[in-house]
């Protein structure tokens, strides 16, 4: 697949470096459009047909990640993230401090480049269990301008602003509305890796508005079973029907009821979210 | 905010902040930049980022951390937050 791909400039720290060497490799071995960011920031033009054309990836270097702040700031579609330090750290590779890549520098980006080869169909893990219809039923606070819906039943939230809706012994969660509202458009969402184990408050996914950045946790711990694979493309779903068909995360449950001691109803919870209205307005 | 709480426990009865690493930071700001809380207060003096409202910080949020280029903020270890929480509520719940 030809990718469009948008690395850091590769000048300020040793991981931006590898983010500039990745974008040169993926050029060379898999005919990938290279954008240069310091050009797309002062022509977006320049590069409208290839980002248009191909799905765009994103390399970050470090936490600070331009590169993504650049997508967001000129509305791209971004179909793809990966950040080099995670990446080393990930691979237990330390790559010193240099600004030209070194021989262990040179080996991340062969991790990388094999990663990205073997990830073109993304991982959902096993088909979300049975169907879980949006709510009709919802409370409402008011604040100022906003209605933020609170369902009635069958759902409980931790105070981070998460919810579960637990059927057998698995629960789907997400986000609330009060999140979805408070952010704006949702244009990326990185989801948690399929298979892994959490804890409750432990990250399922991270969603990004053009306004802000937020990690969703967990209201629940087990194991993650499944991703809900319709936002890689359609993010937007979270701000449609965060209840519904913008659920984040399918979890296999193993202890639901100490999970229990840490979560609201919809009553508790429609004051803590009456709360941080308040205080967002000041 | 005398009356804030996460999950009925007193805010200030919990601990979950960031820490900055002070020989990794190199005061690019991103964090507090990034932090809708204040948690953060840029300072004239060295060193020139503190956390200086602790108990601002939303409990589990480890968000601040993502943006930080060098790592230098670390948290306290999740699960013995999450037990000191939670024997809080059995304490008072007894009462």
């Amino acid at each position: 697949m030809k990718r469009a791909v948008l690395p850091c400039n590769g000048l300020d720290k040793q991981h931006g470096v590898l983010a500039r060497e990745l974008a040169l490799r993926l050029m060379e071995t898999q005919g990938a459009e290279v954008i240069c960011p310091v050009l797309l920031n002062n022509s977006p033009a320049r590069y409208e047909k290839a980002l248009a054309e191909a799905p765009l990836l994103v390399i970050d270097g470090c936490p600070t990640r331009c590169a993504s702040k650049l997508a967001t700031k000129l509305g791209l579609r971004v179909d793809d993230k990966l950040l080099v330090s995670e990446q080393a750290k990930a691979a237990g590779l330390d790559v010193g401090e240099s600004l030209r890549p070194g021989p262990v520098g040179m080996q991340l980006v062969d991790v990388m480049e094999a990663g990205l080869a073997s990830v073109e169909e993304p991982v959902v893990g096993e088909e979300p269990s049975a169907s879980f219809e949006s709510p009709t039923d919802y409370l409402t606070v008011t604040y100022d301008k906003f209605v933020f819906k609170i369902p009635g039943k069958d759902y409980l939230f931790n105070e981070n602003d998460c919810w579960v809706r637990v059927i057998g012994d698995r629960a789907r969660v997400g986000v609330s509305d009060f999140v979805q509202q408070s952010m704006t458009d949702i244009v990326y969402f990185e989801p948690a890796e399929v298979g892994r184990k959490i804890e409750q408050f432990d990250e399922i996914g991270s969603l990004e508005s053009g306004k802000s950045m937020m990690d969703a946790l967990s209201p629940v711990s087990g194991r993650i079973v499944a991703v809900n694979a319709q936002l890689a493309d359609s993010p937007e779903l979270v701000n449609e029907d965060p209840y519904g068909k913008g659920w984040i995360a399918e979890i296999e449950l193993s202890d639901f009821d100490s999970d229990k001691g840490l979560l609201l109803n919809a009553d508790s919870y429609s004051k803590v979210v009456e709360k941080k209205a308040a205080e967002a307005q000041h | 905010m005398a009356e804030d709480t996460f999950m009925g426990v007193p805010r200030e009865k919990i601990d979950w902040a960031p820490t900055i690493d002070y020989s990794k930071c190199d005061f690019c700001m991103e964090c507090d930049k990034f932090c809708p809380h204040q948690v953060f207060e840029r300072r004239e003096e060295d060193p020139k980022l503190v956390v200086a409202n602790p108990h601002n910080c939303v409990v589990f949020c480890r968000a601040c951390a993502k943006t930080c280029g060098p790592d230098a903020i670390t948290f306290p270890n999740k699960p013995d937050t999450i037990a000191a929480i939670k024997n809080i509520r059995e304490e008072e719940g007894e009462q």
